[in-house]
């Protein structure tokens, strides 16, 4: 196993397991973080392969996280996905100028979710 | 001035309605320099009604002009008697005269017989005679008493002249002529010149007394012209002066009505009229004051009510402002939890968790089902309180209109085939890109074709879209149950469904028309529908093709 490392900066603790159960049976190795700080400290750590980045988190926002992270070169080069809100308009717009690879709509579907790593992060 | 300027006068000076003319100004001078203002405001201050003040008025110069026409008819009948007057005194006039010729004729035809010796001559003098005396007969008959001595005194003389014509007319015929020429010369001559004497002083009395007579008249006719024409002349003026004082009395409490009115028309519900009349117009000027007064008290209530609507209004405002700023905020809120149920629901469907017992299949698809339509809910309600909020903006872009269609349709095409619908979309590859809010106007398109396949049990849905020149139609017609003539204008109108029963059948939301109706009047744009009832609807929606400014709604 290749053990690609997932980061998935989020506050909720059921949409963190949910994506943790999610990427269990995968090859996928998930790290967490709970807000935007965490998440950019981690992500500086950890330098994981893909970031999936909530865009409403405590401490820091999700799009201010992103353009940090984009900042520093180290994780300048990582995929991020960001989880938008549907209903803030514009949401997707910003999160590309933020520096997404790509964006979800909230609430996603986990198989949606799982294709979009997938196809930006092969498993194997 | 215009009556604008002037605040309203409580007198007799009121405002003057439009351009004061000639009449007017004279009349304005009259009223502010003379006596006749006060006049004007003391017969306006009589307590008497206008039909009384008009009828004293009139009556008043009636009476006069008949008093006039009187004092006329005893004039005329003066100046006729005196007429008959002189008539007389010219006739005693020539009557004294012709006794003076007949005296003349007498003593000429005594001459004669005389120098003639003849005794018929005598003939002559006494017809003479006779004419003299029934002159001076029908003269003392006429006569003033103070002539009738001396008509007396001729009587007598003339009596003993003709005596002596008998006398000399004896001695003639007796051959005597010289006796009789001595007598004609010693008495009835001298005799003769006292008759004339006494005549001639007869007819310079008449003379005198006709004129005198004549020059009274001369006198009385002046006096009486004199008199005609003063009075007329004071009878014109006075009836003048009613008129100028009653209409004024009248006009000024209209002018002071009309000024206050139209200060009431500007709105100026303080203003008072104050006018000196006591009879209708001042009741009127009453009444007006009092209707001023109650409008005033209605608007100052209808502007502390509108003040208070106004308030009422912001409050209002801000609370929904508020409440939708809440839905707004709490879409993230949320969202989170329904990220987790979906998936959560998802994941076990797709047996991430294992192999799901049949039993539980159906309920877990229930509650997928359940969650999908409350997320609609969910956006829809957000959407529109956004919307409302003023926090809706559209995003403009270029966008394809091939793509919007075939989004839909890749989308819808499952649901179509699961229902057994025929579903065609079709619109020109001559469209060019369009500018415009690609996201919202493909929500649109997905609300109407949704419920197209959603209310349609069997045959198609179309969609079609057409450029009408700087415009968009885009169409979307279905063979589903159609709506009822009497809901057509209803629809748009939010959580407007046929009815209860068809809402459970279908699922909606009630919010989409709504919305999509919302979507496109930003857009500049507008919605209708052709609908028959168990036939089909068909919706159609017009939108600029480049969409330049956004309408807020």
């Amino acid at each position: 196993m290749s053990d690609k490392t997932v980061l998935y900066v989020e506050d909720n603790e059921f949409n963190l397991k949910m994506v943790r159960q999610l990427l269990a049976r995968t090859a996928y190795r998930l790290i967490e973080a709970t807000d935007g700080e965490q998440g950019v400290a981690t992500a500086l750590k950890e330098v994981p392969d893909l970031i999936l980045m909530d865009i409403q988190l405590p401490k820091l926002s999700g799009l201010d996280a992103t353009r940090r992270l984009r900042a520093d070169p180290k994780t300048a080069a990582i995929p991020i996905i960001v989880i938008t809100s549907f209903a803030l308009s514009g949401d997707d717009q910003k999160a590309k100028d933020a520096g997404a690879t790509a964006y979800m709509a909230k609430p996603y579907s986990p198989r949606e979710l799982l294709q979009t790593i997938r196809k930006l992060l092969p498993e194997q | 001035m215009s009556q604008q300027e002037v605040p309203l006068p409580g007198g007799v000076l009121p405002t003057a309605p439009a351009p004061a003319g000639w009449e007017e100004r004279i009349a304005r001078f009259l009223l502010t320099r003379t006596p006749l203002g006060s006049l004007v405001r003391w017969v306006a201050g009589i307590k008497a009604s206008v039909h009384a003040k008009l009828l004293a008025g009139f009556l008043l110069v009636t009476l006069l002009v008949i008093g006039m026409g009187v004092m006329n008819l005893q004039t005329i009948a003066k100046m006729t008697s005196q007429g008959q007057l002189l008539d007389e005194a010219h006739e005693r006039v020539h009557w004294s005269q012709d006794i003076q010729h007949a005296l003349a004729m007498q003593m000429n035809f005594t001459a004669m017989a005389l120098l003639l010796k003849s005794e018929a001559t005598v003939e002559n003098i006494l017809r003479e005679n006779n004419r003299f005396n029934n002159t001076l007969a029908r003269l003392e008959k006429a006569a003033p008493p103070e002539e009738v001595e001396l008509i007396q005194r001729i009587r007598t003389a003339q009596g003993e002249a003709l005596t002596t014509v008998a006398d000399i007319a004896n001695l003639v015929r007796d051959g005597k002529v010289d006796e009789a020429m001595r007598l004609q010369q010693n008495k009835q001559y001298p005799l003769y010149r006292r008759i004339e004497d006494f005549v001639s002083q007869l007819v310079e009395r008449e003379r005198n007394q006709m004129d005198r007579l004549r020059a009274s008249v001369v006198a009385a006719n002046r006096k009486t012209l004199i008199l005609m024409g003063s009075s007329a002349t004071a009878l014109i003026l006075l009836a003048l002066l009613l008129g100028f004082v009653i209409s004024w009395s009248f006009i000024l409490p209209v002018q002071n009505a009309h000024g206050f009115l139209s200060e009431v028309a500007k709105g100026n519900f303080a203003a008072t009229i104050n006018v000196p009349n006591r009879d209708e117009f001042g009741a009127l000027a009453s009444h007006m004051n009092h209707m001023s007064q109650e409008l005033h008290r209605l608007s100052e209530d209808q502007h502390r009510a509108s003040l208070e609507l106004q308030r009422l209004n912001e409050q209002l405002q801000q609370a929904s402002k508020a409440k939708s700023n809440f839905l707004a905020n709490m879409s993230h809120e949320l969202r989170t939890p329904m990220n987790a149920i979906l998936g959560f629901v998802e994941m076990m469907l797709d047996e991430i968790y294992g192999e799901v017992p049949p039993h539980l299949r159906e309920p877990l698809m229930d509650v997928q089902t359940n969650g999908k339509h409350l997320l609609r809910l969910i956006n829809d309600v957000l959407d529109l309180s956004k919307i409302e909020a003023g926090r809706m903006e559209l995003v403009l872009a270029e966008y394809s209109v091939q793509d919007v269609v075939e989004t839909v349709r890749a989308s819808l095409q499952s649901l179509a085939l699961e229902k057994g619908l025929q579903f065609e979309a079709a619109v020109g590859n001559d469209i060019p890109l369009a500018l415009g809010d690609g996201k919202r106007i493909m929500q649109c398109l997905m609300n109407l074709v949704g419920n197209a396949l959603k209310f349609s049990k069997q045959g198609s849905v179309a969609v079609g879209v057409e450029q009408q020149g700087e415009n968009l139609l885009y169409r979307v017609s279905d063979t589903g149950i159609g709506i009822p003539k009497e809901e057509l204008e209803n629809i748009f109108v939010e959580f407007q469904q046929l009815d209860t029963a068809i809402t459970r059948e279908f699922s909606g939301t009630g919010l989409g028309l709504n919305i999509t109706k919302k979507f496109v009047e930003m857009h500049g744009g507008r919605i209708w529908v052709e609908s028959e009832l168990g036939k089909g609807s068909t919706f159609f929606f017009s939108i600029p093709l480049r969409v330049n400014h956004v309408e807020t709604t």
